[in-house]
């Protein structure tokens, strides 16, 4: 293993939580956490002192920008021809909102979508070194980035919390 | 979550019985999607007809501008809603229940849209010039006209298929995943390129959990503006009948109405030939059931405003419009719409009938139809008995636009059938998410 | 239409008119306002000629553009129709271009085929077998027939019949009124057709004349009713007529009389009668006469036997007598019968009573049809025909085939004709006999004059080069006349070249009669440019004639058949007249206005009829008489007279032409033979067939459920309103948005409804000026009609006895637009100029705008009607050379509508633009406005408050057609003004 490490299968959610709660008391932080389900229990753990995830920024820039656009697009094309329908003001604001409220909808959930890719580091080109496939079946893994020399000590910690298997 | 023989499926069992659903399709697969195929053919070259002689090749005339392809336009709209409904809505209110529906429902939505999209198209008098409807920059320098509510449809539809379409793939995501690593060979490698090396770690769905979040957030004001908007294109002209601020909500709720008795169309089926009782159960039935009972009341409520303000209004020309349509030429598809909609979905107060498949599938047919003649009734009859009784007229459908409105039907489920056969159509994350973790010790 | 088809035209129709130099002399063709030399493209010269539709003899100018003429209008300065053209005359130009047109002289070959030949080869053949003739001294087996020519080609047929020692000729008139002059004759001993000045009578007394429709010069007699008639200054004048059935005329009556078929002269008599017993009648007249001949008559037989209540004919008689003047006119059926000669001479005798002789009916200017030649004659011919004595018949524009009863035996007479020549250029049914065919010019190609009557001579000249290789029959008669008797060009009878230069010569005369003092040639360029001559002709004094008296009919015409059976009425169609219009698919497609019905013929069926033999519309019906029998779709009529049943002429052509064939029967085929032509004679069997041949009938209902889409107001309210005065121009809803700025003008339109008459002239006009296309039956009959302009017929009160309200209606050109906002590419929107503007290219056809249109008046192009590549090509070869440069043809996809004649708008500011002035008022006219008869259409800009538009927007009648929708329109229509005294 090129970085060194150690990787735990777990069959249980109660193992693994206890699993990354002995870690982090061993002052292990750098490990990866692989659940075929999102799990509130392990999520609760892995949230302490992590700040919340940035998903909603992109998707407040991306909502704005699409309602900005919408009235920007509306109201300059109107004025460039300043065609009169209807006896209507060139410039009708109520018709202009429904656009500007489309466009933030369009570009907040596209913006959303990328955050997805750029946060969730996506698409990644080959499996990781220390996935295994039951992970999107019925397995739970930790994986320990580690020097060499701790390694037997988070495999014992691994295995002492319920790990199934082990592997350098 | 139980299946027949009463035991809780684990994880792996989930897996299983999903990914069974992909397995090679039986003859009787093939011979359905010949006969659709062949439907859609004769609707494609109805269309192709249509288009080299001129909208005279569909039965439209003086007063009846717009027909049965708007009517098909809001019909397919309409359905498009139950999915994203579903999948948003029932998502914020965390009913669990949906889980093992919304998939279908989900996939149901992006092709109905799909379908509903060819209509402006196939409607417009000189197709080939449909894209001045978008606003690019052009040698004319010319732009729509942002006032009109066909505009304003434009960038309504474009946005729901948008963020139906990607609302779709994130859930399909994970999902693609455990099938990448379920199969073996060329299906591998493309569910692999499919599922962007999903792994589930731990960072991916901590951010993949709040967005999907974020976008039922987004979904839901969307889906809800859709119709609105639909709906003004009626309610934003002059026609008696049309002119009326009930429309935006009477439109939604008409859409979720139909919406949802498509969804029971389709997943019954699907459950019985994948006996996948295990994970659609009568429970889910039984709540279908109810939204579409509730919706069906909701929708009489509106029928009966709608005649009521005409009357109540004492403006001559909405009441003459009302009782031309309940009275004349087109009565029987006013009664029909009566019937389908508000007295058929009774039935459902009972409980035995909402859990009773048969009564379920041939109410949710009925309901369909009604739905379509709903919109029928706005439209032709609204038009043919309008302000000017010089050129009062009935419309009568010809071969050319019934085929092309039949074959759309077709489009639908070419759609849908291909896709039953290429991707999960029940969730396999969010089912498992909804069965118990798998626990060492019970909690004391 | 595509630009470079345009281009092709333009380059072939000079290549016409360079190829034209020659032969055509186009120096002497002079332009109505500018001169000759300069043929600049892009810009129109008028050539003035006269309408030869039908006998009226209207001036017309034709708008010639790059050397086709695009468009006709009545000429301004021509007396008889000032400006104004009919329906029919609109559609001449559909005669010119016809695809039918005959392209050249035609021979029958051995297997009685119709082949092409050289002109000189078929003049050769004529020649030769007249000169035989000649030589042997049997000219009198020589016969022409012809069209009525009052004018110069007249003479030259009589001269040369006189000069070949052939027969006297034939002006040969289906409607030749001859029954009006042989009451003169009898009355006033002057066998002439009188000058009725309705417009100086405070009543008119009509007994079945429909002279809003067809009789004796229709324009004319519009524009002189709405004079009397129309509501001015609080004044309006009365009109009663009698009829069996409700036509367009009666139906503009303020006291329509439905009266039992034949009993008009009965009526006539019983009116003179109580004028007589009242002592109403005028003073010095010959009250022993009148007594001799009225009081015979019982008034309440009279009223048993005409159904009209002695109540009544007290009523007319006073209101008659008392209007100081009034007139009585008497025509249509109700004078073909049996009695025809008396109920003139009773209605003659009326006019007389009550003083109008002389006043209103005026002998002096005397009407041409007095030329047209009896039918009695017309029935001689027939049997010198049958019984061999006739060799070579000439038909000059005539087609007795269809315009005569089979009965009188014509058809088997002509077979004993060795050969029939006929002069037509458009194929018809006698056309279709002949042995050759040398095709004369159209009217409108062609030199010559006609005088509708004296005082008032029309001058033609070609306005554009020939269609096709077609001859002047004036120029063929001079050549063959000439070879005939051997004598050389330059002498003898026939010395002219052209019939252009025996004409010219012969206006030497008249221009010594007109303008002794003026320079021949300055005067023939002046007659030229102003389209002829006219001056007043003093009224001649007449004296009824005491002696010999008249044995008293006093009786119903009598009818022959069964007499349980219907009288059939068979009546001139306004849009066919006798059956020439028929072959014009712009009046096939016009609606015919009091039933909507286009492109077909139809019985008119009383309901109670309809009733008992269980007939609805559009079931076929056989209708049987003495003399045969045809099938015909029922229209059932709540109006009609329960004794009788109606079919218009002119429809049931059996070689006239694609757009004339299966049209429905010929109604003449139920009529007798003999001497007379009559058309009310005969009684008719009903019986159904069980088939269905539904009607395209354009109107939906003639109910406007309340909607006050023709409002009307009673004479009295509005002499009050009169003097309430002006109300602001725009009565609208108020608006939620700040009103419209227009920079220089806003146009508009003002209708007035008192002055319509119905009479379609501007569905024509417009349908001519904007390329409107064509569509068909079956496309009318589903709402897919392309009028830019309607004509509408609203009806109140008893479906038996209607208040009729006629309206055209077009784009409203509404300032708060509906369908503008709602177009998604803008292809639609308001003008600065108050225009609702239309934009073809930009229109991607969602179709919206018609959707969300209350007046339903845009037109949306379902078919492709401007590709010839198209199955649906509405102008095949050679009506493009019609189309008006200035607009475009529509493609297919695109919703198009009335633009208010936008092209001479622009046209007009180019004009004013270059004199540096505005657009001065009424300058500008579009097209529907310029032909109106009544000129109840009134174009201009609403912000001059001095133009006639403004004006009449602001009338206390003004309203706009469902204003409370609030859609502010420009166009603002004029109450109908009725009268208070109840329907007879």
């Amino acid at each position: 293993m090129a970085a060194g490490g150690v990787l735990g299968v777990f069959a249980h959610v109660d193992t693994t939580v206890r699993a990354i709660r002995d870690l982090r008391a061993q002052g292990f932080t750098d490990f990866t956490v692989y659940s075929p389900v999102p799990v509130e229990e392990i999520e609760a753990v892995l949230e302490e002192n992590r700040p919340v995830s940035p998903v909603r920024l992109f998707t407040l820039i991306g909502g704005l920008t699409g309602i900005i656009t919408g009235f920007g697009l509306t109201i300059w094309s109107a004025l460039k021809w300043g065609l009169v329908t209807g006896g209507k003001p060139v410039v009708s604001i109520p018709p202009f909102v429904i656009i500007a409220f489309e466009l933030g909808i369009l570009l907040g959930g596209l913006s959303t979508l990328l955050a997805i890719l750029v946060l969730g580091k996506l698409p990644a080109l080959r499996r990781s070194p220390t996935y295994d496939p039951r992970f999107t079946v019925d397995r739970f893994g930790i994986a320990v980035t580690c020097g060499p020399e701790r390694a037997p000590a988070a495999g014992r910690c691994l295995s002492q919390a319920g790990a199934e298997e082990v592997r350098q | 979550m139980t299946d027949s023989a009463g035991r809780q499926p684990t994880y792996a069992d989930v897996n299983r019985d999903v990914i069974r659903t992909l397995e090679p399709p039986s003859p009787a697969y093939f011979g359905w999607m010949a006969v659709v195929a062949l439907i859609l053919t004769a609707g494609i070259l109805a269309w192709t007809w249509q288009i080299y002689a001129g909208m005279g090749a569909a039965g439209k005339r003086t007063p009846q501008m717009w027909a049965m392809y708007i009517t098909t336009f809001v019909f397919w709209i309409g359905i498009g809603h139950a999915g994203t409904l579903i999948s948003a809505i029932l998502y914020l209110f965390r009913a669990r229940w949906r889980t093992s529906i919304y998939r279908g429902a989900e996939a149901m939505t992006v092709f109905a849209v799909l379908t509903a999209g060819l209509f402006p198209l196939i409607h417009a008098g000189r197709m080939w010039f449909a894209y001045w409807l978008l606003p690019y920059p052009n040698q004319r320098y010319l732009w729509p006209n942002f006032r009109s509510p066909l505009v304003w449809d434009v960038f309504a539809i474009s946005t729901y298929l948008t963020i139906s379409v990607v609302f779709f793939c994130v859930g399909l995501l994970p999902d693609i995943a455990a099938i990448r690593d379920a199969s073996t060979g060329w299906r591998k490698k493309i569910y692999g390129m499919l599922s962007l090396g999903w792994e589930g770690t731990d960072r991916q769905w901590r951010h993949y959990r709040r967005a999907y979040g974020l976008f039922a957030a987004l979904a839901t004001p969307l889906v809800l503006s859709v119709h609105s908007v639909v709906s003004w294109d009626f309610a934003m002209a002059l026609v008696p009948g049309w002119h009326s601020t009930l429309f935006a909500p009477f439109f939604v709720d008409g859409a979720i109405f139909s919406g949802f008795a498509m969804v029971l169309v389709l997943i019954i089926p699907m459950r019985h030939f994948w006996n996948l009782y295990a994970y659609i159960t009568d429970k889910h039935l039984d709540a279908m059931g109810k939204l579409i009972l509730v919706t069906s009341l909701v929708l009489s409520y509106f029928y009966l405003c709608e005649a009521f303000t005409a009357w109540y209004s004492g403006d001559h020309f909405e009441r003459a419009s009302l009782f031309w349509k309940a009275t004349k030429s087109y009565a029987w598809a006013f009664w029909l719409q009566y019937f389908c909609n508000s007295l058929v979905p009774l039935v459902l107060f009972w409980r035995r009938a909402r859990t009773h498949t048969p009564t379920l599938y041939v109410v949710s047919i009925l309901v369909l139809i009604g739905m379509w003649f709903e919109r029928f009734n706005i439209i032709v009859p609204g038009l043919g008995h309008d302000f000017y009784p010089y050129t009062w007229g009935i419309y009568w459908p010809t071969l050319t636009d019934t085929m092309i409105v039949i074959g759309s039907f077709a489009w639908f489920f070419i759609l849908f059938l291909g896709f039953i056969k290429v991707m999960p159509s029940v969730s396999i994350v969010e089912v498992k998410e909804t069965l118990p973790h798998p626990v060492k010790e019970a909690h004391h | 239409m595509k630009r470079r088809d345009f281009l092709k035209i333009v380059g072939s129709s000079a290549g016409a008119v360079a190829a034209a130099g020659c032969g055509q002399a186009p120096e002497r063709i002079l332009p109505y306002v500018i001169p000759p030399d300069n043929l600049i493209p892009g810009v129109a010269s008028w050539y003035s000629s006269v309408c030869r539709e039908c006998p009226a003899g209207c001036g017309v100018i034709a708008r010639n553009r790059e050397g086709r003429v695009v468009k006709l209008e009545g000429n301004p300065d021509h007396p008889v129709n000032q400006g104004a053209l009919c329906i029919r005359g609109q559609a001449a130009l559909q005669g010119l271009y016809n695809p039918d047109r005959l392209r050249g002289p035609m021979r029958q070959d051995a297997s009685g085929a119709l082949k092409p030949v050289k002109w000189e080869e078929a003049e050769k053949l004529l020649v030769e077998r007249l000169t035989g003739l000649v030589k042997q001294g049997k000219g009198k087996r020589i016969v022409v027939m012809s069209q009525l020519e009052s004018g110069n080609l007249g003479r030259l047929i009589e001269s040369w019949a006189q000069a070949l020692g052939a027969r006297r000729p034939i002006f040969y008139e289906p409607f030749n009124y001859e029954a009006i002059h042989h009451a003169s004759r009898l009355v006033f001993g002057r066998d002439a057709i009188p000058h009725y000045a309705l417009e100086e009578a405070n009543v008119i007394l009509s007994f079945g004349a429909d002279f809003l429709e067809s009789w004796l010069s229709p324009v004319e007699h519009a524009r002189a009713f709405t004079r009397m008639h129309a509501f001015k200054h609080g004044k309006a004048g009365t009109f009663i007529h009698v009829e069996p059935r409700l036509s367009l005329t009666a139906a503009n009556a303020d006291e329509w009389v439905r009266n039992a078929p034949g009993t008009e002269e009965l009526l006539a008599l019983a009116i003179l009668k109580v004028i007589l017993n009242e002592g109403l009648q005028a003073p010095g007249v010959d009250v022993a006469l009148l007594r001799n001949v009225a009081m015979p008559v019982d008034l309440e037989a009279a009223a048993g036997q005409s159904g009209v209540s002695v109540e009544t004919i007290k009523h007319i008689a006073r209101t008659f007598a008392k209007a100081k003047p009034g007139i009585a006119v008497g025509g249509g059926v109700a004078v073909t019968s049996t009695v025809a000669v008396e109920t003139q001479r009773a209605i003659h005798l009326l006019n007389y009573a009550a003083g109008n002789v002389g006043r209103t009916v005026r002998f002096g200017p005397d009407s041409a049809f007095v030329k047209a030649t009896p039918h009695a004659i017309v029935g001689l011919l027939t049997q010198l025909m049958a019984q061999g004595e006739i060799d070579v018949l000439l038909l000059i524009h005539a087609n007795p085939l269809f315009a005569l009863p089979p009965k009188w035996g014509f058809a088997e007479a002509l077979k004993k004709v060795p050969l029939l020549v006929s002069f037509s250029n458009q194929p018809d049914e006698t056309t279709e006999q002949a042995h050759l065919i040398l095709p004369d010019l159209h009217s409108l190609e062609s030199w010559g004059d006609f005088s509708p009557r004296e005082g008032v001579v029309g001058l033609m000249q070609p306005t554009m080069a020939p269609v096709f290789d077609s001859r002047a029959v004036g120029d063929v008669l001079l050549s063959v006349g000439r070879q005939v008797l051997g004598s050389p060009a330059g002498k003898g009878p026939f010395r002219w070249e052209t019939f252009a230069e025996y004409l010219k010569e012969q206006w030497r005369g008249i221009a010594r009669e007109y303008a002794s003092s003026m320079l021949f040639d300055q005067f023939w360029e002046e007659a030229l440019r102003r389209g002829g001559v006219w001056k007043d002709v003093a009224t001649a004094p007449v004296q009824a004639r005491s002696a010999p008296v008249f044995p008293i009919q006093g009786k119903p015409a009598s009818v022959e058949g069964d007499p349980q059976g219907l009288t059939l009425l068979v009546y001139p169609s306004q849009r066919f007249y006798d059956g020439r219009g028929a072959n014009k698919p712009w009046l096939q497609e016009a609606p015919d206005t009091m039933t909507q019905v286009t492109w077909d013929s139809w019985i008119e069926v009383p309901a109670e009829v309809a009733k008992k033999l269980g007939i609805r519309q559009g079931d076929l019906v056989k209708v049987t008489s003495p003399h045969g029998a045809i099938e015909l779709p029922a229209y059932v009529s709540e109006s009609l007279h329960p004794g009788a049943v109606a079919i218009p002429i002119g429809q049931g052509h059996t070689a006239y032409g694609r757009y004339a064939k299966d049209r429905g029967a010929n109604p003449l085929t139920l009529l007798p033979g003999g001497a007379g032509l009559s058309f009310l004679s005969v009684k008719v069997t009903l019986t159904k067939t069980g088939g269905r041949r539904p009607l395209a009938i354009a109107q939906a209902t003639h109910d406007q459920d309340d909607r006050e889409i023709a409002q009307h107001v009673g004479l009295g309210a509005a002499r009050e309103l009169e003097l309430r005065g002006a109300v602001p121009e725009k009565a609208s809803h108020p608006s939620m948005y700040p009103d419209l700025k227009y920079p220089e003008y806003r146009w508009g339109m003002a209708v007035d409804l008192d002055a319509c008459t119905g009479c379609q002239a501007c569905v024509i006009a417009c349908k001519a000026e904007n390329n409107v296309p064509v569509v068909g039956k079956e496309q009318v009959a589903y709402g897919r009609d392309m009028h830019w302009l309607r004509l509408e017929r609203w009806q109140e009160g008893k479906p038996e006895h209607p208040e009729n309200l006629f309206l055209p209606m077009f784009c409203q050109h509404c300032e708060i637009a509906p369908c503008e906002p709602v177009c998604p590419v803008f292809a639609a929107y308001h003008t600065e100029e108050g225009l609702n503007a239309q934009i073809y290219n930009r229109c991607v056809g969602t179709r919206y705008c018609n959707n969300n249109c209350p007046y339903k008046v845009r037109r949306f192009n379902w078919w492709d009607y401007s590709s010839p590549a198209s199955s649906s090509y509405a102008f095949p070869d050679p009506l493009p050379l019609q189309l008006n440069p200035d607009v475009t043809v529509r493609q297919l996809g695109v919703m198009e509508k009335c633009t208010m004649c936008v092209q001479r708008i622009v046209a007009g500011k180019d004009a004013a633009r270059d004199e540096k002035r505005p657009v001065r008022d009424g300058e500008v006219q579009t097209a529907c406005q310029q032909t109106c008869p009544t000129q109840a259409i009134a174009f201009g800009n609403l912000k001059d408050p001095s133009s006639r538009v403004a004006k009449l927007s602001r009338s206390p009648r003004g309203y706009h057609v469902l204003g409370e929708l609030g859609t502010r329109p420009a166009v603002t229509y004029l109450k109908k003004v009725t009268r208070e005294h109840g329907k007879a």
